[in-house]
């Protein structure tokens, strides 16, 4: 699920204190904030070519940025809102709107796929062409250099937030994949009348042990279940803490009056849970899977047997 | 004959998903350095057992993985190192069959019976130590 800007404002921590503490940390005074409104009418007559000239000089050069733009329409409408972007730059203002609006940004370039590579490049490219204008028609003085200060000044506080939102993003990205992937990995499979198969793959951490724990209660309510085979040959290490889950979803097994095979074991696990002093008496172990259906099927009184001729 | 150290690797550890990459990463040396597959799984089942630990009382910590060679025989030794509450009770601790956490509190004890060296050192209110050392067998 996509986070609200709102939601990533909160999550990062973008309130009024850190606001502050940032505008501190950057140096960006409220003297900067004035100088940057006080150069607005300037990048309002240049912002258009400049923008310009970094499409046509940076993004469209480069067939890896240019594949952003397939069509006419989309590039109009990133030179345009490019062109809104840089000229907030210029709005004298450094609240919590404009932390929304530039977090936002950073969303944005994240969702589309655009690399941070590209986006600090446009910037340094915005930065160089926008001070080599100023300083053409303004002359080398105190006063642009102050003005140029002001600039990187913004620039930099500006690029922090978008990569930390592409950071925040790309770990959201990663929690949603890790619980899609929890998610495939614990199928509570009936293979038998009253009898359901767990195969447990993968690295049982704490959150899927409790995600097992309740699908599979609740599959053994549903099937009316008599036999919960466990399978773990595709878990890597079975530790206590590992152990100790498989402890737990039995006894709350047999409280709903079903036992548990625990099978897939391999010779270097079974030596290993001895050497740690783990007590799996509780379960019926088998080796093996097929050896642990076949149980399973006596303990619910029947047999596979051959066709008859 | 002293033992020479050939390699040093420093792992964080401030997720429980940091455990499976120091694991993996211990195993692969263990498979590398030619250790048999009961030697191999009875170590990085130490290693689990000793980065749960560490996650689950400090939250975070790091491990140190040295790649050992004793007269020929090569051997792996992981450090963990905390600077969580520490361990009150050390004998209590390594009894077996106690626990803090809700678990089997097999941890120290049987962690202990798998590896060949087994050393921790704890303060409490400043960390602990815990070094274990597995040698390839013959």
């Amino acid at each position: 699920m996509m986070l609200s800007t709102r939601e990533y404002m909160n999550r990062l921590g973008f309130t009024e204190q850190e606001l502050a503490s940032r505008r501190a940390y950057f140096q960006l005074a409220d003297e900067d904030l004035s100088r940057l409104a006080a150069l607005r009418p300037f990048a309002e007559r240049h912002n258009d070519a400049v923008v310009d000239a970094f499409y046509q000089e940076l993004i469209l050069k480069h067939a890896d940025s240019r594949l952003f733009f397939t069509d006419q329409a989309s590039l109009q409408r990133a030179v345009a809102a490019q062109k809104r972007y840089f000229l907030e730059l210029f709005s004298g203002a450094c609240d919590l709107d404009y932390l929304e609006n530039r977090l936002k940004v950073g969303a944005t370039h994240q969702r589309i796929g655009v690399a941070p590579k590209w986006y600090l490049g446009a910037y340094a490219h915005y930065l160089r062409l926008i001070s080599t204008r100023l300083l053409a028609e303004k002359g080398h003085s105190a006063e642009t250099q102050g003005q140029l200060q002001s600039i990187q000044k913004i620039i930099f506080f500006d690029m922090a937030i978008a990569i930390e939102t592409y950071i925040a993003a790309g770990m959201d990205a990663l929690a949603r994949h890790q619980a899609a992937i929890r998610e495939l990995s614990t199928p509570v499979i009936q293979v038998a009348e009253k009898v359901l198969l767990l195969p447990l793959i993968g690295t049982i951490d704490t959150a899927r042990a409790m995600q097992v724990m309740e699908s599979v209660l609740m599959r053994v309510v549903d099937r009316q279940a008599r036999v919960l085979i466990l399978d773990i040959a595709g878990v890597p290490v079975v530790d206590t803490r590992v152990a100790n889950h498989l402890l737990q979803t039995t006894e709350a097994v047999r409280l709903l009056g079903a036992a548990t095979i625990l099978t897939g074991i391999s010779p270097q696990v079974a030596q290993t849970m001895v050497q740690l002093g783990v007590d799996l008496s509780a379960m019926h172990t088998r080796a093996n899977l097929e050896e642990g259906l076949e149980l399973a099927l006596d303990l619910t009184g029947r047999v596979i047997r051959p066709k008859e001729k | 004959m002293p033992v020479r150290v050939l390699s040093t690797q420093e792992m964080k550890l401030d997720s429980e998903d940091d455990v499976v990459l120091i694991r993996r990463a211990v195993r692969a040396l263990a498979d590398r350095r030619g250790f048999d597959s009961f030697a191999s799984a009875a170590l990085t089942t130490a290693v689990t057992e000793l980065g749960r630990n560490v996650w689950v009382h400090a939250r975070r910590g790091k491990a140190i993985i040295e790649e050992l060679e004793d007269a020929l025989k090569p051997g792996l030794r992981v450090e963990f190192r905390d600077e969580g509450p520490g361990i009150p009770d050390i004998d209590w601790a390594m009894a077996g069959g106690n626990s803090t956490a809700s678990s089997l509190g097999l941890g120290l004890s049987g962690t202990k019976r798998l590896v060949d060296e087994f050393h921790l050192q704890s303060e409490v209110g400043r960390g602990t130590t815990v070094r274990i050392t597995k040698w390839k067998r013959f």
